[in-house]
């Protein structure tokens, strides 16, 4: 039964009726307390207490090669080992059970739920910076609540007097009221609102003034900028592409764009082409051309691509967009041992975030691989998974679990709602088989690719309970399969004129 | 009592806009912030002259207020720049306070969109500013691989034509001396070295999105210095000796090599001598000549490589090294 959530500061007194970690163990891996001091002898001190049964010594022992010479990079990267190896050996005394055969705690579905739940309540006047951000938080806890199996539709009422003063009539969202529109935001409130579904909802959404405002985000290169005056970056070209195939909002270029100065007649123009030249030499993408490669900017490169046509058109070299065996490679190379987590970029550190951005590349990388759907059910061969799906469940529900409930980053971090959201997003997408079929919920020219996955629960070699398997969330949209279809049905039947 | 906007005289003509969090309409509104009652005040203001789209010395002094507050305000960053251009204000006093608000800040869009748009003024910085490499030097030394900062540079490089400007590389040796694994600097030295110049659309490989080149020619440079890639290689393998399980010079070179349309074999002999029977010293060197025996069609000897990496030095990406065994031409066994 889900938790009744009571008024203010609620969480405050959650956290404080939970009892404190025992003192059985040396305080130095607990959250908030300073990391130790990184040495050469490297988790000696970790490597000497035995893990439990059943964890393959590959997740509990430092990588095989360490260069001698010590650079700031080793030192992170020694002070973070020695904060995860006790969780992944599963003998830190703040981590909860019951652990199973393989050695991995449960997921602590009653606490997440809870501070999900809190996070869409009160919060105190610390948190004024996040004033720009009510989208998102309503966005994260509401996806992670479906994620938990909670039923999200209860928020319906709320979100809709919560987004209503954040629209501009200029089109689409701010932040709240008196904040320009920007991208981030729009899209936040677009997934929100479709996650609740319903006509109120939808009809929220001033969909004509929208296309407008888009319209003059769009620039010469095929970019977009996040905000009028704002920066230009792949952010803002995923954001869009979500936007418009979830709200049948033509494809077209308003009349007024500036953009149609530089010879673009549509919003998808050069697009594909400026994503194609945030390939890095290192086979990852970069937030805007010839920057360092990175995985929240590579997820929304691809996600971006395979909402433009079907990826394993969209992506791969044949029409001058991506590099994909470099792009595979530098994707998997985000995977490290022990850890079993993904980093952003090569020589940082894992992230539970991580497990969304670059995680949630995976299957679209894997569609594009196993080439053009043939028909209604899996393709009947698979390039399969191409990372390592243990050890991303391990980092998760070893180390990516608060004691207060939440997730996040890594040992020592505090929990919060993005992390709460895209470390659970990451274990629903790699606890699932992600697919596409030949058949649409659209019978548009457009986007009928992104309408037509379908997805199957993997049952096969995992170390996880099933108890803790999560709902899936549709891999390019982040929101229930069915609410994706629900919200790009009820906008065709409502066309908008371009 | 009276917040200071109130109770401040030059404020007393504008009428402020309030908060409407949601409530209003009854329903509670999600995730609400009790914000202070300070931040409330200068927000109701500022609501109100941005309404009014005034461009005043008030209103300047409004921005900083509510910045000081909450920096990630998005929407206050971007009217304090229409208002710094509107009165014609001094950019060169405005990225002098910028400098303090970035160094307090590390993680913000915000701060380096704004200082971009004002560098980007070519009346005021017609030429670049003599210390805007220190002060990016400064942001470094409080963390070397700050995204926002190294996209700034990125930036700054193009917009000044800066990629043979001395200070520049200099920088760079400067950090990977310090910390030879930044990796963020080997891409900025990929840029300085291989990026596209001039009017050349920006990309971090060349010919990328360009329709009338073929899809193999992604990276590939019509025409380079050789000396320079020799050097630059050169510059890689000293990082290699140095560190060898360091993926940046690695990957580095193969971008260098790429590049310049060389393969990977002539690097063949240098990645051996970390590939020694039981004194591997590095991952990567067994993946280059994984690559390099694979170009040369020397398949049983690349799937020797692979096996290593998958059985013994990188075996969290099994699945990886099993989906490249896959597509060498090797009988099954």
């Amino acid at each position: 039964m889900p938790p009744i959530i009571a008024g203010k500061n609620r969480r405050k007194v959650r956290f404080l009726s939970k009892p404190p970690p025992s003192s059985s163990t040396s305080n130095q891996n607990q959250p908030g307390v300073s990391r130790p001091t990184p040495s050469s002898s490297s988790s000696g001190k970790m490597t000497s207490q035995a893990p439990r049964p059943g964890i393959p010594v590959l997740f509990t022992q430092p990588p095989p090669i360490r260069d001698p010479l010590v650079t700031e990079t080793v030192d992170l990267q020694d002070a973070t080992l020695d904060k995860c190896l006790p969780f992944l050996k599963g003998i830190q005394s703040s981590q909860q059970g019951p652990f199973n055969a393989c050695g991995v705690p449960a997921l602590q579905r009653d606490d997440h739920v809870v501070y999900l739940f809190d996070s869409l309540e009160d919060y105190p006047p610390s948190f004024v910076i996040l004033d720009a951000s009510r989208p998102w938080m309503a966005y994260w806890g509401l996806a992670g609540l479906f994620l938990m199996g909670e039923d999200p539709t209860r928020f319906r009422e709320r979100l809709i007097s919560t987004l209503r003063p954040a629209q501009n009539s200029t089109g689409g969202f701010g932040g709240g009221r008196g904040q320009i529109s920007h991208l981030a935001g729009s899209y936040a409130a677009v997934l929100a609102l479709a996650i609740v579904g319903g006509e109120d909802a939808y009809s929220l959404i001033d969909r004509q003034s929208m296309w407008q405002w888009l319209g003059r985000l769009k620039q010469p290169d095929g970019g977009f900028r996040v905000c009028e005056g704002g920066e230009e970056d792949v952010r803002g070209a995923y954001c869009v592409m979500t936007i418009i195939s979830l709200l049948d909002l033509p494809v077209e270029l308003p009349p007024d764009s500036p953009a149609r100065n530089a010879g673009l007649h549509k919003l998808t123009d050069g697009l594909a082409q400026y994503l194609s030249r945030c390939q890095t030499y290192e086979g990852g993408i970069s937030g805007s051309p010839g920057v360092e490669a990175h995985g929240a900017y590579a997820y929304c490169a691809l996600a971006c691509l395979a909402l433009i046509g079907p990826p394993e058109e969209t992506i791969p070299r044949q029409v001058q967009h991506m590099n994909l065996p470099l792009l595979v490679n530098w994707l998997s190379a985000r995977q490290y041992a022990p850890e079993g987590g993904f980093s952003g970029r090569t020589n940082k550190l894992v992230d539970g975030c991580y497990s969304h951005w670059v995680g949630g590349c995976w299957p679209l990388l894997q569609s594009a691989l196993d080439g053009k759907p043939q028909g209604k059910g899996p393709p009947a061969t698979t390039v399969g998974s191409l990372f390592s799906r243990e050890g991303l469940a391990r980092y998760i529900l070893g180390c990516c679990q608060s004691h207060n409930g939440g997730l996040r980053d890594k040992p020592g971090k505090h929990a919060d709602s993005y992390h709460t959201c895209y470390v659970l997003a990451g274990l629903s997408a790699m606890q699932h088989y992600h697919y596409r079929t030949d058949s649409s919920a659209t019978t548009s020219e457009h986007f009928a690719s992104a309408f037509s996955w379908r997805s199957t629960p993997i049952r096969e070699g995992n170390v996880y309970e099933k108890s803790d398997r999560l709902e899936p969330l549709h891999p390019l949209y982040g929101i229930p399969y069915p609410r994706a279809d629900e919200m790009r049905l009820w906008c065709e039947a409502r066309p908008i004129a371009p | 009592m009276a917040g200071k906007y109130e109770s401040d005289p030059e404020w007393a003509s504008v009428t402020p806009i309030p908060l409407d969090d949601g409530e209003e309409s009854g329903a509670m509104p999600l995730a609400s912030i009790a914000y202070p009652t300070e931040y409330l005040e200068a927000t109701s203001y500022l609501r109100a002259v941005m309404a009014a789209n005034e461009m005043s010395e008030r209103a300047l002094k409004l921005t900083q207020d509510v910045i000081s507050m909450n920096a990630a305000h998005y929407t206050v960053w971007i009217y304090r720049a229409k208002i710094l251009f509107a009165l014609e204000k001094s950019l060169e006093d405005e990225v002098a306070w910028l400098n303090q608000v970035a160094l307090k800040y590390l993680k913000n869009y915000q701060i380096w969109h704004h200082r971009q748009v004002l560098m980007s003024s070519r009346k005021h910085f017609p030429t670049l500013p003599p210390k805007e490499q220190d002060f990016l030097m400064d942001m470094f030394a409080q963390d070397s691989k700050n995204y926002h900062v190294w996209t700034y540079r990125h930036w700054l490089v193009r917009h000044f034509k800066l990629w043979d400007h001395p200070r520049e590389i200099e920088d760079i040796n400067h950090l990977l001396k310090a910390d030879v694994r930044n990796n963020s600097a080997w891409s900025h030295r990929y840029m300085l070295r291989f990026g596209p110049r001039d009017d050349q659309l920006d990309a971090g490989m060349a010919n990328a999105g360009d329709m009338s080149t073929t899809p193999g020619e992604k990276g590939v440079l019509a025409v380079v210095d050789e000396d320079m890639v020799d050097a630059e290689l050169l510059f890689a393998q000293e990082a290699i000796v140095r560190a060898p399980e360091n993926r940046s010079p690695w990957w580095f070179a193969r971008g260098v090599l790429l590049a310049s349309g060389r393969g990977l074999t002539e690097w063949e002999e240098f990645a051996e001598k970390f590939v020694d029977g039981d004194a591997v010293k590095s991952s990567h060197a067994i993946e280059w000549l994984a690559d390099a025996y694979a170009d040369g069609e020397r398949d049983i000897q690349a799937a020797e490589m692979l096996n290593l990496l998958k059985e013994k030095y990188d075996p969290i990406r099994k699945n990886y090294w099993d989906y490249r065994m896959k597509m060498l031409d090797i009988p099954a066994h």
